[in-house]
Order: structure tokens, then sequence, then C-alpha cells
């Protein structure tokens, strides 16, 4: 009786152990809520796109205004060159990856700023995270806003598989948005078609992959990949966003083709 | 070093180890793979159960405090805390709701962050302080210099970028992954998980009384003999795994208090799960 408020799941909740299989399975019987299954996320490449400058930026600014009250949109954006070198000063100094986390994150939010300023004029905002408890209003009263594509883990980063590098930096970052949300999209906007069999910019017999499922994209074993490995581990447990889509921004009209649900770039889902 | 570099993909890269790399390359990565620094070498992290301890009231309560408060003059201590029946309870509702894994793991923190204030409250005549998560890691290294011991909320920040869980909605980093992360961060001498059972059985020793012990075993071994329940967080194994500072961790029961002490000494009074 002391417990006569709880449901059958809260009183297994309370009193059985989170590390049991049976009990964790109960608690995926119903789907979760999509919170803003209208909106779109939309990650913008550091290195990729926004360290070309005015050249890569401008035309993609206008093209996001364009789509103001056509689509909602949550913006992400990536680190870069500026994270690269902070990260190689800080491997060489023994840094932890947890302090790396901090230092990426430090370089997403430079970009998010000047991101923001960018789109300041239509009122735009830039958020941190704790402010996404406004960002539903935000979204509402003027169809965007920006945040910074760093998970905000800091100190807390898991260390990766290989290596002392952050594993869930800004692609992850953006995509837990779309998942937590429920949103309508996934779109990584980056300086190549989408995904290939190797780094085209290395690599001239590259081949395109127009669309891929995570499981035959694991089974090819690249050395290299548009997106970060950590996301297509997600997206076989999330309960939401079970496909991303990787775009090149530097064309114009690919944004907004991906945005009206066009099968631009390469696709890849989880079965 | 730090000229920039104009390069024939026309983007203005920095000059450096990574320069024009991509982070995704498997040969880069394994490139990065070199020594740690250790932060705050000289320091233990250890974890206050909330369902095992706090929730337990004052007879379970007192005695840990009370042991907690005679170490203090000789350790350093980075104490953690969890958000308990609490968090269960908020887990429910938030379920029945409809709630994503990323919003339960927003709400858990809340919890920890009300515990780390009733432990805080409780040590404050010793001096320790509970500090806000949101500069908790920033100033460590300026509050274990000036105080005997720390408390944190160890539900780590993950809140709505939390991971999908592979089953379920509960989310996977709690309070035992939180501690874990910081102490690996950190590079602290040790961790150490209070509970109220003396470590970790082949079952559940509060429902079944022919449980066997397990002093000590590695994370290998543990995932082979699937257990059913374990008295810590799962993805302690495959923090484990990753871990370049911490490799092992100790469970005790804070219902046998002293041990707290023996733990922090070195001693083996627990279950102590190695990396391999």
């Amino acid at each position: 009786m002391r417990y006569e408020l709880l449901s059958e799941l809260g009183r297994y909740l309370v009193e059985g152990s989170l590390s049991d299989a049976r009990l964790l399975a109960k608690t995926g019987q119903e789907p979760p809520l999509p919170i803003l299954p209208k909106a779109n996320v939309i990650k913008i490449g550091g290195q990729s796109f926004i360290d070309r400058g005015r050249a890569a930026v401008f035309p993609l600014i206008e093209e996001i205004v364009e789509n103001l009250g056509r689509h909602d949109m949550i913006i992400g954006t990536g680190g870069g060159s500026r994270a690269r070198h902070a990260y190689s000063v800080g491997l060489d100094l023994g840094l932890p990856t947890g302090v790396l986390s901090v230092l990426g994150t430090y370089v997403s939010m430079q970009n998010a700023r000047m991101m923001n300023y960018l789109l300041a004029q239509y009122g735009i905002p830039f958020i941190e995270p704790v402010q996404f408890a406004q960002l539903p209003l935000y979204l509402a009263e003027r169809g965007a806003v920006i945040f910074f594509g760093m998970p905000p883990y800091t100190f807390w980063h898991e260390n990766p598989d290989v290596g002392r590098i952050p594993p869930h930096r800004t692609d992850t970052g953006a995509y837990l948005i779309s998942e937590v949300f429920g949103a309508k999209s996934m779109i990584f906007v980056k300086d190549e078609e989408g995904l290939y069999t190797a780094d085209p910019k290395k690599d001239r017999h590259a081949q395109f992959i127009k669309t891929i499922s995570v499981a035959e994209l694991k089974a090819l074993d690249l050395q290299d990949v548009v997106v970060e490995r950590p996301v297509l581990d997600m997206m076989v447990s999330a309960k939401n966003r079970r496909s991303i889509r990787v775009i090149n921004g530097l064309k114009q009209g690919n944004l907004t083709r991906a945005l009206n649900g066009e099968d631009i770039g390469t696709l890849i889902y989880a079965d | 070093m730090a000229e920039p570099a104009e390069s024939a993909d026309k983007r203005h890269h920095l000059a450096s180890m990574l320069m024009r790399e991509s982070l995704l390359d498997k040969e880069v990565q394994r490139s990065t793979d070199m020594p740690v620094f250790r932060m705050l070498p000289d320091t233990h992290v250890i974890k206050i159960g909330g369902r095992s301890i706090l929730d337990a009231g004052r007879s379970a309560t007192f005695p840990v405090v009370e042991a907690l408060s005679t170490c203090l003059a000789t350790h350093k201590l980075i104490i953690g805390t969890g958000g308990g029946v609490r968090s269960r309870h908020v887990f429910s509702i938030g379920i029945d709701l409809g709630m994503p894994t990323g919003v339960l793991a927003e709400l858990a923190e809340a919890d920890a962050l009300g515990n780390a204030h009733i432990l805080g409250t409780l040590l404050a005549p010793y001096g320790v302080v509970a500090i806000p998560p949101h500069i908790f890691g920033h100033l460590l290294p300026l509050f274990i210099r000036t105080a005997p011991g720390v408390i944190f909320t160890a539900v780590p920040p993950y809140a709505l970028w939390e991971h999908p869980p592979a089953v379920g909605r509960i989310p996977p980093h709690g309070s035992d992954a939180g501690t874990f992360l910081l102490a690996e961060c950190f590079g602290s001498m040790s961790l150490t998980l209070v509970k109220d059972v003396d470590g970790l059985y082949d079952q559940d020793p509060k429902h079944f009384p022919t449980a066997n012990f397990i002093p000590q075993i590695t994370a290998t071994e543990l995932r082979r003999r699937e257990l059913e329940t374990l008295p810590f967080e799962r993805i302690l194994l495959d923090l484990l795994d990753h871990a370049r500072l911490l490799k092992q961790f100790q469970i005790i029961n804070g219902r046998k208090p002293e041990r707290i002490r023996r733990a922090l000494a070195g001693e083996h009074v627990g279950t102590i799960v190695y990396a391999d």
C-alpha cells in the first residue's frame, strides 16, 4: 500500500533494478511522444562549411531566410579548423578527452554566434543548452533557432574507442536533438554530395552512395565516413529519428530540397 | 604553429597536427593515442547511493556521514550523489506521459541535485561544500584545495543529449556513470560506490539468500556471466573498457560504514571490478 499511487510500471521502477533487462524492456513498451514533430534539425559543418567563409556561408544564410515561415529549423553548428587546432595542442599537452570536449564546445559556440549575427535581423536567437526550454517559443515566433552542435558533456565526455579525440561531437549533438524532440528530419550540411566509399577530397576513385542502411554501412567498414560513427550506433537504438540526410550545402537549392523532403544527397537509415 | 594555411580545397585551415584531417578517419584517430595528464591525482571519488543510503533516512545516512567526516582529515574527497527513489518515480510518470530518454535524463538531474544538497547540509559542519553542476568541473581544482571535500550532482550533464538506450527508455548514464567519468577525466586515485549490499553477487542478495558473493571480477568475465541484475549501472563496463586512467572501481556496503575508510585506504572490502 505504500506505493498505491504508482502504476504497475512505477512499482517495478521504484522497487526493481535498472540493470534488469526485463524491467528495461517494460519501459519501452509505449513509444515516446514527438515533442516537435514539424521541426527540422540542420547541422552546418565547421571545417566543411563555415571555415570556407563568406563564399559558402552567405548563400546558405540566404536559403535559410527563404525557408523561414515554411519550415521550422533548429540549426546546430560544427567546430572545424580551430577545434582541430585546440585538440592538437591539447593532445600534445596530454589533456584528457573531457577537457578536449570543453575546448570543442567553445569553438562550435563561436560558429553559432557568427551564424546568429548573420541571422539577427530576422530575429533568430542563439540558445545555449540551459535555454532549450525557450526553444519551442522561439521556433513558434521566428521559425528558427541556432545552437552549438557540441553536446554539453564537457568533463563527463566518454573516451573514444581509439585515441583521445571526443567521440561525440557536433554531428552527434545535433542528431540527439532531432531524436529527443522527435523532429521531422535531420539534415547534415557539408561540402560533399553525401557519403562516398572514401574521402573524395583525397581519393579520386571514391564512389558516391545514394542510400544505405546503417548495417550495410558498417559492413563496408570504411576508413573514413561523412558523419560521426556514434550517430550510426544511436540511430539503431533511436525511438524517433531513424534516418539522416547528408547534403552538399555549397549547391544552392539543396537545403530547400532536403527541407521539402526531396531525395537529395545521401540518406542513411536504420533498418 | 598557428599560421593560417591556404589550401587547394578553398578552406582556411590552421596549421596543426590535425589540419585538413577528417577526425573520422581511423588512422587519424589512432595517431591521437597519447599519454594523459592527471589533473587531481590525490583525490578520491566516492558515490553515496540515493536509494540505498539517503532514501533509507537517518539510520543509514548518519553513520555514512560520520564515516566520511573521519576520512576528510586524510583524504581529499569528491562526493557524488544519485537521485534515488524520486528519480525512479519521475521516470515512471515521465514514461507514462510519453517523455523521451533525453527528457528523463534532464529530470533525473534535479533529484541528484536535491540529494547533493541533503548531503551537503549534513557535511557542512566539516567544511564540505556542494557545488552547482554548471560550475563544478571548472572550479573543482579550486574547491578541492580550499575545502576538505566537495559534493556534486553525480548524474552527468547529458540531459536532452542523453544517448537513446538499446532497450527501453531509461537514461543509460546515471549517477554511477557520472562519478566514473569524472574520476577518469580528473585522474582521481580511486572510485568507490557506496551501496547497501556488500558488493556483487551472482544473484540479487535481497531476493536470493543463497546468492554467492563475487569479491573481484573483470569486465569481460562479468559480461560473460550475463547476470540478471548488477548493483551498478551496466554502462560502467563499457566505460572501463575505454578508460585510460581509472582501471578499477570498488562497490562497498555503506551499512557497514567503517568500510568507507578502509576502501579509501586501498583495502579490498567489497567487490572490485577491473578493466581487462
